[in-house]
């Protein structure tokens, strides 16, 4: 039964080896050239040289390690937003769930520019956060143009994944349990420690592989804040490949940081493992306690600063994601041709009617729409399989290949664009829609398989048992007993895959056609000038869009489990 | 002789089939597809409307776009070397005469007629079609006079108050030559470039781009920068007044857009046709009134407040400071890394 699982994982594994193993092959290839020269014919002895030179030179150790230190930064700062937010949105009504998720994915569906100059806006010296650190007597402080400012940017964009990450384990954990918490006497900051944060574990390390490895390898946000005192991965590897043209070097830079991040995805799978015995019904290993006075101090102290604390952090957390929302909609007729404005120069609707009277625009947004929903489906056919297979398997190795199948991720998306270009001819002789389809499945099903891996390992197995026991037949039990208790899952699972690949240009700029270019590619050309109003004018759109896919989604398929109540 | 000539590719606009003879029109076959690569919004507005338009009227073919930035297109086509998927790409001034030198791209030629007409500085690296010179620009209310030379940014008045251009990057290029060009260096001996921006430290911020530039402008950020004038001068006259444009006493640093024909390119003679037209002169005015960009052909009129804001004539093409690309290019690597260390890192 368990190795027969495990075969469940197969479908995903050999798309990677269909879609991703090639371009792999060939940055892999290109990071052990010797001569960085670019017409140099591709050599199969392989050299070192780019990997010493990176090795070497200590400006790109100091960057390397700084990259992943703002990683791990970013991922736990997601982390202490995301609870307050994650279980605020498990609160909410169902009426206002759908709305909730907009407020959470707002940040997804604004264009990074002009979510850096709301960054810029907050922290500029006589911004927002500078005047009230002034009004309350302390000096002005420096935090636009550092690490700072460029933390807060990227906490801001992935905040979601981590959010959704863990909406679903919280959303699905059994209220009884903290009730009876309560009953036993322990206030709400010992409930969150012992009961929820323990079973939303699983929920967490998904959260935070995904965080880790998207924050490691941006580098447009760095850019745009960081006023280049910042230097992270991304930027390096993005100016050795397309400005200098030295593919080996970027190449061997992509391998070292695709190394970084399995080697962390398998850390964090372990310690979480460690951190959660009883899912695969172990003694646990790890116990740390404090001696008992201090312990009870320290549990006073909580109690007492944790409703207070929780609250701050989520008011932070939402004002964090609406923000871009507000300059957006207020941006998008406000009368000026450049899209980053900090003032308003008056009211006009010339922007939308831009919008919609360009066919090309449409055109290209009917293209990205099929490309994302083509995109979803067969990343969540692929990925749910893989997921019961990670969970429920049990074949040795099985931590490793969670860890293998988060590979996509791993690699930055400019290096798996260069080792495309490799790979043109063959690529190119593929009809245009499967071959990028091919690839954004690649680059979405590891974020759907990290949601979707948390969700399964939540499924109450005594309904499946009771079923089974009730004579059901299991394509029987799937529907009517998995289905819906994974229903809230996969439909956040979608919705971020949807977005991941709706949104998708870093690879996507170097495969476009002129036979398929999809809309966030012409917003990405268009702004190489000069970002021109109208991409808010399409922000405004996409999120009123959002808003509405979502409320169809709640009612086709409830976000949260109504018969749980 | 000179005035015919001009006469002649000026009116080509007009009389296409007249002008190119045979030869080409023969070999302009209806249903043939040419594939651009070019950037987006006002570019491919009006590139579709004064040489697609034309084209796809009088020979029955098809344009198709791909739009991008330039990373993405010469990456594309140094992988596509030979064989193009493009026809005609898009570059700035240094790409284009690196590719030309790669075999990437074509040298310009006369077989596309209005060549008789650019200026020299145009002709290398495939066809020059608009010059975006980079100059200084500064905010009026910050500064306590003029800036009128590129040595003005080491004033004490500017002291932390200058934003710098990140190299590489047209601006972060033109911006690092300059300086060691007023400090006594050269693209060949740019050490006193590197050691007097290192005096200018701290910066107020290190720009990566124009939008990042105007957001830093809106909020008071820093005084002064290194930019493309014509994108400050829309900047300047939707939204920002106190921001001025300096026409600095050693020049403006030159930039600018080439149409450049990718070498074995199966459509040869509609691809001469698309970059005639692009040099049209009322194609060059187009981009003038749109963008601001300076024409590079010679025979082109501008209505009088127009051209006061525009590079025209023989002597203010002159004026802009040209570089020795090859040198500039085979240093990118070493100047990109030492930048990174003793400006930016």
């Amino acid at each position: 039964m368990h190795r027969l699982t495990g075969l469940l994982a197969l479908p995903y594994g050999l798309w990677l080896l269909a879609a991703f193993a090639a371009p792999m092959g060939a940055v892999a290839l290109l990071s052990v050239q010797e001569s960085s020269e670019i017409f140099a014919p591709l050599s199969l002895v392989p050299s070192g040289v780019q990997y010493a030179e990176l090795i070497g030179d200590a400006f790109y150790r100091r960057v390397f390690f700084n990259t992943l230190a703002l990683g791990a930064g970013v991922a736990l700062a997601s982390a202490v937003l995301g609870y307050p937010l994650a279980l605020w949105l498990t609160r909410l009504s169902p009426r206002w769930k759908p709305i909730g998720f907009a407020i959470v994915l707002v940040p997804l569906l604004t264009n990074v520019v002009v979510r850096s100059l709301g960054i810029i806006l907050l922290l500029a010296p006589r911004g927002i956060v500078s005047s009230f650190v002034v009004s309350l007597g302390l000096p002005r402080p420096d935090l636009l143009f550092g690490w700072f400012a460029v933390g807060l940017a990227l906490t801001q964009v992935f905040l979601p994944f981590m959010v959704l990450a863990l909406y679903d384990v919280l959303e699905s954990q059994e209220k009884r349990l903290e009730e009876a918490a309560a009953g036993l006497g322990a206030g709400p900051a010992t409930r969150f420690w012992r009961v929820t944060l323990p079973l939303s574990l699983p929920g967490l390390r998904g959260g935070l592989v995904i965080i880790f490895l998207l924050a490691s390898e941006s580098y447009v946000s760095a850019a745009l804040v960081g006023g280049r005192k910042v230097w992270v991965n991304g930027m390096i590897v993005l100016k050795e490949g397309l400005e200098i043209l030295n593919y080996p070097l970027a190449s061997a830079l992509a391998m070292l940081m695709l190394g970084a991040g399995v080697v962390v995805t398998f850390l964090l799978g372990r310690l979480i493992g460690l951190a959660t015995p009883w899912l695969t019904a172990r003694v646990p290993r790890l116990r740390l306690s404090l001696p008992p006075a201090a312990s009870r101090t320290l549990v006073a102290v909580a109690e007492i600063t944790a409703p207070i604390v929780s609250r701050v952090l989520l008011v932070l957390a939402i004002l964090l994601l609406i923000f871009p929302l507000l300059l957006v909609a207020v941006a998008s007729v406000n009368d000026s041709p450049q899209a980053t404005v900090a003032q308003f120069l008056g009211f006009t609707w010339k922007h939308y009617t831009a919008v919609l009277q360009n066919e090309r625009y449409l055109s290209d947004a009917w293209n990205s729409l099929q490309l994302a929903l083509a995109c979803v489906a067969v990343s969540l056919a692929i990925a749910l399989p893989a997921a019961f297979a990670l969970v429920r398997g049990g074949f040795a190795g099985k931590e490793a290949l969670g860890a293998l199948y988060m590979l996509p991720l791993a690699l930055p998306g400019i290096a798996i664009g260069l080792g495309m270009l490799r790979l043109l001819q063959w690529f190119t002789a593929l009809p245009p829609f499967l071959g990028i389809l091919a690839v954004h499945v690649v680059l979405v099903a590891p974020f759907m398989l990290a949601l979707l891996r948390a969700s399964v390992a939540q499924l109450d197995r005594s309904l499946e048992e009771a079923a089974n026991g009730l004579g059901a037949r299991p394509p029987g039990v799937f529907r009517r007993v998995i289905l819906p208790q994974l229903g809230p899952g996969i439909a956040v699972a979608c919705v971020i895959g949807f977005l991941m690949s709706f949104g998708e240009v870093t690879v996507t700029a170097f495969l476009t056609t002129a036979r398929l270019q999809t809309l966030p590619v012409r917003i990405y050309a268009e702004a190489t000038f000069s970002l021109e109003n109208t991409v808010n004018a399409i922000s405004t759109i996409f999120i009123l869009m959002t808003v509405t896919a979502l409320l169809v989604i709640n009612w086709l398929m409830p976000l949260d489990r109504v018969w749980r109540r | 002789m000179t005035t015919r000539r001009t006469f002649l590719a000026g009116t080509a606009g007009l009389a296409l089939p007249a002008i190119w003879g045979k030869d080409a029109v023969a070999q302009i076959r209806r249903g043939d597809e040419l594939t651009i690569g070019v950037w987006g919004g006002v570019q491919e507005r009006i590139v579709r409307q004064y040489c697609a338009a034309p084209l796809e009227q009088q020979y029955g073919v098809k344009v198709n776009y791909v739009l991008g930035g330039t990373p993405e297109r010469r990456a594309r086509a140094y992988a596509e070397r030979g064989r193009p998927s493009f026809d005609i790409i898009y570059l700035n001034i240094f790409e284009s005469r690196q590719a030309v030198k790669d075999g990437v791209t074509q040298p310009a030629s006369a077989n596309v007629p209005h060549f008789a007409n650019l200026y020299d500085m145009a002709k290398l690296g495939g066809y020059g079609v608009a010059f975006n010179p980079v100059t200084i620009v500064y905010d009026r209310r910050m500064v306590s006079a003029p800036m009128t030379s590129w040595r003005d940014f080491w004033r004490d008045d500017l002291k932390g108050k200058v934003i710098w251009p990140t190299y590489p990057g047209a601006q972060g290029t033109a911006a690092l030559l300059m300086a060691a060009k007023v400090w006594g260096g050269s693209e060949t001996n740019i050490d006193p470039g590197f050691q007097n921006i290192a005096r200018l430290k701290p910066f107020a911020a290190i720009q990566g781009s124009q939008d990042q530039l105007y957001g830093m402008f809106d909020n008071q950020v820093g005084a002064a920068s290194v930019e493309f004038g014509s994108f400050t001068r829309t900047y300047a006259e939707s939204r920002n007044p106190n921001i001025v444009i300096a026409d600095p006493t050693e020049g403006q640093a030159v930039a600018m857009n080439v149409a450049c024909i990718a070498t074995g390119t199966r459509n040869q003679a509609l691809a001469e046709a698309w970059v005639n037209l692009h040099l049209s002169p009322e194609c060059q005015l187009a981009y003038a009134q749109q963008t601001y960009y300076s024409p590079t052909i010679k025979n082109f009129t501008a209505p009088p407040d127009l051209a006061a804001k525009l590079i025209l004539g023989e002597e203010a093409v002159k004026r802009l400071v040209d570089f020795d690309w090859d040198v500039v290019i085979g240093n990118q690597a070493r100047w990109s890394s030492r930048f990174t260390r003793e400006i930016a890192g």
